[in-house]
Formats: C-alpha cells, sequence, structure tokens
C-alpha cells in the first residue's frame, strides 16, 4: 500500500513534468509561427510565463533535470539579459538627464518625478522600436528594411547615434561571441537559420557599404531594435522573451541612469526593477503593440523627443543620450 | 505633355480631391486636373506675385510662379466619419503653396458608442457604418507627388481635436528618387496639433489623433520605392480597452435606462475614467498646449533648413552658467519647460532633411514663434510670397 502512494506520487510528479515541457515545446512552436497576441484570449495568459514560473512546482523536490535548463532557452536570455553584455547601453540615458534638466523644480520629489519619467520612457520605446523588435523576429528577412524604416523614423541625431552604436556592438558580439555556439547546426527551427543568414548579409552589407552617401540612396545603419529581434530569433528564444527583455533591458538602462545621475541610490533602484508595477506596465505595454505593424509605429510621448533633441544643448553631460 | 492621370475622367467620391499642376511653356503654371466633392473644397488662386529673379534668389533657373491651393472643408472642420482624401501632382518645375484659410481645422467629437452624431447629419455626409471605429473616425489622407525641381509649401492651420474626437491623418509626399542636387524636388510641411478649445476649458481631451507623415523617394523608371522620413505621432487616451467592457457593462445593466445613458455618455467620461487617474495625453504632452512638426527638404529650403539648425545651435545651454568675473550673477536660470516658452527642437535627419519638433504652451505662442522665424529668414516670402505664411 505504502508502496503504491510513492509509486503514484512518483507518476504524477512525472506527469506534471511531461506536461510542463509539453506546455514549453507548445510555446516554443507557437513562437515559430508567429503566434497571434494572447491580448484578448485570457485563456492563453500562461503564454506569457516565463518557463520558471511553470517549472516552478515541480522542480523543487525532484532530482536535477538537464532537460529543462536546455530545452527552455534560458542560458540564451540569461546572456541577453546580462547587464554585462558589451553593447555599450550605460552611455544612454535614453532622455533622463535632458529630462532632469528640463525640469529643475521637480527636483524636489526626485523619485516621484523618475516614475512619471521611466513610465513615459517604457510607453515611448513599446510604440516607437518594439514593433521592429517584434518584425525583425517575425521577418528576419526583411532586417534591411525595417533597419531603413527605423532611421527615418527616428526624429533626432541624438536617439539616432544611440540605436546604431548599440545596434553595431550587438553585431559585434553577435559575430565575435555568440555565432559559434548558437548558428551551429544543433538549430531545430529554421527560422533560427534564417535569422542567422540574415545577420551575416547584413553585417556583410554593412561593412560594404561605404560612408559617402548618396542623396537618396541611403546605406545601412544598424539600428538596435530590428537587430534584436533578428539575434534573440538566432539564439532560440521565443518572441515573447524576446520583447520583453528589450523592454526590461531598457528599463535597466535607464534606472541604472538614474542612479548614476544620482536621481536615487542603488537598492532603490533594485526595487523598482524588482516591483511588481514595472513587470505590469511592461507587460501592458507589449500587449499593446503585439499586433502594431511597423508602419503604424509612432511617438505617443511627443515631450520625450523633445528632451531627447535637446539633450545636444545640455552644458555639461555625463551620458551620450 | 505627361501621361495623363489616371484618375482625371473618373467622379471624385465624396471627400476625395484631385489636383494636377502643370508647367505648360514658356513658363506658365496651370491646373490641368481640378476635381473635389463634398465635404471637400478646393479654391485654387494664382496671384500676382512672382519670385524674385535677382541673382540673390537661390535657384539657378527662373522659378516658376507659385500657385495656391486653398483646403476647406465646410464648417472648418471634419465631423466623424469624414473621410478627406486628396491627391496633388506636382509636375516638374512647378510650385504649390497649400494652406488652410479657415483658422484651425476642427475635429468635432465623436459620440462615443452610437451613432448618434452621425445620423443628425444623415443625408448630408457619408456614413460609414462597416466597422465602428472607423465609422467614427475623422480620416484625412493627403498624397502628394512633387517632380524634379517642383516644390510644395504646405504650412496649414493646426488641427483642433475637440473633446472625444477621433482624428486619423496620413500624409504622404513623393518626390523623384532620380533628381539630384539641385533638381531635387523641395517641401516645407508642418503638422500641429493642439489640446482642443482652451476657451472651452478643453486640455487634450480627445480620445485619438494620430498624424503621419511620410516621405518616399520613387524612382519612375525602376518604380523602387525607398522611405526617407516618417514622422507619426499617436495621441491616444487608451480608453479603448476599458470602453470596451463598460460598454458591455453598461448595455447589460442599464438595458431600461438605455436612453438616458447614451445622452449623457456623450460628454461624461465613461465611469471607469475614474480608475485612470490622469489623463494620458496630458501627461505625455506636458507642459505643452500644442505640439508640431516642421519637415523641410530641397534646394528651395535648404537655406532656411541650415537657418532654423543655426539657430537650434546657438540656443543658450541649459545649466551653463556665466563664469567670468565682472558680469553680475544673472537673474536666476528660468527653468526651460515651465517658462511658456516654446521647446524645440531640430535635426538634420538623413537625405538632407531638417526635421523641427517644438512644444509650446499655447497656439499662439507657437504660430508666433515659428511665423517670426519663417519671417526673419524671409525664403519662403522670397519664394512663395507672404500669403504662404498666411496660416502663421
Amino acid at each position: 500500500m505504502l508502496l503504491d502512494t510513492t509509486q503514484s506520487q512518483h507518476l504524477q510528479t512525472e506527469i506534471a513534468q511531461l506536461e510542463a515541457r509539453l506546455h514549453d515545446m507548445r510555446a516554443q512552436l507557437d513562437a515559430s509561427q508567429y503566434p497571434s497576441p494572447p491580448a484578448s484570449h485570457p485563456d492563453q495568459k500562461t503564454a506569457w510565463m516565463m518557463p520558471s514560473d511553470i517549472y516552478k512546482h515541480d522542480n523543487i523536490h525532484n532530482k536535477f533535470q538537464a532537460g529543462s535548463v536546455h530545452s527552455s532557452s534560458l542560458h540564451a536570455l540569461l546572456l541577453l539579459s546580462d547587464s554585462a553584455l558589451p553593447l555599450g547601453s550605460f552611455a544612454y540615458s535614453s532622455g533622463l538627464e535632458s529630462y532632469l534638466a528640463h525640469n529643475k523644480p521637480l527636483r524636489a520629489n526626485p523619485i516621484t518625478s523618475f516614475h512619471h519619467f521611466l513610465k513615459l520612457s517604457i510607453a515611448s520605446i513599446a510604440s516607437t522600436s518594439l514593433p521592429y523588435v517584434l518584425a525583425g523576429y517575425r521577418e528576419p528577412d526583411t532586417l534591411e528594411t525595417l533597419d531603413n524604416d527605423l532611421d527615418a523614423s527616428t526624429p533626432c541625431i541624438v536617439a539616432q547615434r544611440a540605436s546604431i552604436a548599440q545596434g553595431r556592438a550587438l553585431i559585434g558580439v553577435w559575430e565575435r561571441a555568440f555565432r559559434m555556439s548558437f548558428a551551429g547546426p544543433t538549430a531545430t527551427d529554421t527560422g533560427a537559420e534564417v535569422a542567422v543568414t540574415a545577420m551575416d548579409d547584413f553585417s556583410d552589407l554593412l561593412k560594404s557599404c561605404s560612408d559617402e552617401d548618396n542623396e537618396y540612396d541611403l546605406g545601412p545603419k544598424g539600428h538596435f531594435a530590428p537587430l534584436w529581434g533578428v539575434v534573440c530569433r538566432a539564439m532560440g528564444l521565443d518572441l515573447h522573451q524576446a520583447a520583453y527583455i528589450f523592454v526590461l533591458n531598457h528599463a535597466k538602462a535607464v534606472l541604472s541612469a538614474a542612479v548614476r545621475a544620482s536621481v536615487m541610490g542603488p537598492y532603490q533602484a533594485q526595487n523598482i526593477l524588482a516591483s511588481q508595477t514595472l513587470q505590469d506596465t511592461i507587460m501592458k505595454r507589449i500587449e499593446r503593440e503585439w499586433d502594431t505593424e511597423v508602419e503604424q509605429a509612432g511617438q505617443v510621448v511627443p515631450a520625450l523627443d523633445l528632451w531627447v533633441g535637446r539633450h545636444e544643448l545640455l552644458y555639461s553631460r555625463i551620458f551620450n543620450s | 505633355m505627361p501621361i495623363r492621370s489616371p484618375f482625371e475622367s473618373s467622379i471624385a467620391k465624396p471627400g476625395q480631391g484631385t489636383v494636377v499642376l502643370s508647367l505648360l511653356p514658356p513658363n506658365n503654371p496651370t491646373l490641368t486636373t481640378l476635381t473635389y466633392k463634398y465635404p471637400l473644397k478646393l479654391v485654387p488662386r494664382a496671384p500676382g506675385f512672382v519670385p524674385s529673379t535677382d541673382p540673390a534668389a537661390l535657384s539657378d533657373s527662373c522659378p516658376s510662379r507659385p500657385i495656391h491651393l486653398y483646403l476647406l472643408t465646410y464648417g472648418g472642420g471634419l465631423l466623424p466619419g469624414d473621410h478627406i482624401e486628396v491627391s496633388i501632382k506636382l509636375e516638374p518645375r512647378t510650385r504649390m503653396v497649400v494652406t488652410t484659410p479657415q483658422g484651425s481645422t476642427k475635429i468635432f467629437k465623436t459620440e462615443p458608442g452610437s451613432a448618434n452624431g452621425i445620423k443628425l447629419i444623415k443625408g448630408h455626409r457619408k456614413q460609414m457604418p462597416a466597422n465602428q471605429h472607423l465609422a467614427d473616425m475623422s480620416q484625412q489622407s493627403l498624397d502628394v507627388r512633387i517632380g524634379r525641381q517642383a516644390a510644395l509649401c504646405y504650412l496649414p492651420d493646426p488641427s483642433v481635436p475637440f473633446k472625444n474626437s477621433r482624428y486619423a491623418q496620413v500624409q504622404t509626399f513623393t518626390v523623384d528618387a532620380a533628381a539630384k542636387g539641385n533638381e531635387r524636388s523641395s517641401l516645407c510641411v508642418l503638422d500641429w496639433v493642439t489640446q482642443g478649445r482652451t476657451s472651452r476649458g478643453e486640455n487634450w481631451n480627445f480620445r485619438f489623433w494620430r498624424g503621419r507623415n511620410e516621405v518616399w523617394a520613387t524612382d519612375e523608371k525602376t518604380g523602387k520605392s525607398r522611405l526617407l522620413l516618417r514622422d507619426s505621432v499617436i495621441l491616444d487616451d487608451e480608453t479603448e480597452d476599458l470602453d470596451d467592457d463598460s460598454d458591455e457593462d453598461l448595455d447589460e445593466g442599464a438595458g431600461e435606462s438605455g436612453l438616458n445613458s447614451h445622452s449623457g455618455r456623450a460628454d461624461t467620461p465613461p465611469p471607469q475614467a475614474g480608475l485612470v487617474p490622469l489623463n494620458v495625453i496630458q501627461e505625455r504632452t506636458r507642459p505643452h498646449g500644442v505640439v508640431g512638426t516642421l519637415i523641410l527638404s530641397g534646394p528651395v529650403f535648404d537655406s532656411l533648413g541650415s537657418y532654423l539648425m543655426q539657430q537650434f545651435n546657438s540656443q543658450p545651454r541649459i545649466g551653463s552658467r556665466n563664469w567670468s568675473s565682472t558680469a553680475p550673477s544673472s537673474a536666476p536660470e528660468p527653468s526651460l519647460s515651465t517658462k511658456g516658452d516654446v521647446t524645440w527642437t531640430a535635426a538634420r535627419v538623413r537625405a538632407g532633411f531638417v526635421l523641427v519638433k517644438f512644444g509650446a504652451k499655447d497656439f499662439e505662442t507657437a504660430k508666433d514663434w515659428l511665423g517670426g522665424l519663417l519671417r526673419e529668414e524671409g525664403s519662403i516670402t522670397r519664394e512663395f510670397g507672404e500669403e504662404a505664411l498666411f496660416c502663421l
């Protein structure tokens, strides 16, 4: 009898595990088939869970499962979310520095003022850049067009510089570091192969292109957002993850800039970063832009364009944007 | 003569208009096509103004006389469901000035969730029942093809969206990709939007406003198009999601008192709005009462672009101090965003485009600032006449 219960328990955990894996693989499959937005289907909310959520219940008391780490793209996810990823994102405050200079009176309550800015900044990056991340992931072979269109849609030199510098750095990291590990024959997803080819082609294009622009025939630039989508695809992340990390990394960069601009301390910054509010904000913005085509992308915070553009007018500055 | 426009023979649909401006020999700009249909009205005018041909003038060849086109809608604005569609073609070496002589483009309000507002004027304007959201949205699209050496100067009134209005505008400008240097097409486009009727206390209380401006370079021989510039601003109060729920709730709950709730809902915000602490659009445009964009490109506007860039770059540095010991310490540093001044930025983006973005306290401030700059520089007045600045 005792034996029976342990056996059935064992079976049950096994079933739970298998179900979790099935779920995860379904999610991956969905991602590769360009899923519809989860927005209107509350029962699809699970698609938004990170793999860790799915494994939470059965992983604690079980023996080590190497497969669960492999099947989820955990490793790639952690690499791309690392703040030590050499993209130089620390050099950009995405308008925060200029915002602070333009809103001196608000300094009386810097934290409230910062929360306001962070909210605007996330809304803005989601409405302007996220559609390009999603498009880059969904259709890696359109990278060149996406790059041109994003360049055309970037209204000021400051933002353009920041985006191009990080985009080119991402190409560098991909070529010198990630490509060897992720562009192997192990790739099961055909989309990943397309993404790898797209990266190679684009990189060649960048190198072969002279800096002298023809008047209307402009060369490739290497903007960050579409490249991010393509790299995530090549590294086997699913679309939700690609979008989430993109926005989260942006929030991290702004928060890190806030710490260095003495708006708040590092613990406060981590506090905000960890908060449910931030998670909800990011989710809400992604959900909103999930179906936005790149043609429909646009600035929802006009004031932010002004702050970013006027960064050049700051007398002293510690950031590049 | 070039190919005839395929639109020429067709009868315009409501709100549609087509204009073709050709240059007949020797140097005689003529509107070879001009059609429009209610509620749109296009009024052309050939002013006696002739651009100066003195050596100081910018263009090498003798520029042709600019033709004015007034873009009007009955009632001075757009009602829900109105769809204005204007297509303009400027043949090589022609020049056109487009203005809206109505003080502002009013975007009238949309009755939420019902066609009441539209029914009132049924029979006069076309109804678009297909999609609710599209049906109660006012839309305007402008498509301008600018040939080589042709120039468009489009400085319209700002759009004034009334409370609860919904509006979408797409303006596409196509230039000739094959033209190089001084042969390039020129354009100057202003697009601005205000917070609404300040006299009635409106402060970004509309539902939705989107303005998209695109410039494409098209090579007529190869048919290839390339996006040169896209400026897109979306002001959305984001109550849509809430609204879908609230509509259902209301329909279920207020079945019997449906009439009352319908008439009441026109001016009061949906019940859920109480949960949203701040108007989203106000929050995102603060502290401005008007925001706008000016796009400049091409040889005719080169000097204006350079002038604006130079003006921008010579603005006082933010947060700078006067270190000289002789000068008395100047007045306390004014906060740039609250002074009521114009906050603006200019950038030479790509393909020779100069993009100016501005935000100001109110319409008058923005108008005086921009009008002042353009008049001081003077090239628009010189090339197109004072009337080009009619709206400023």
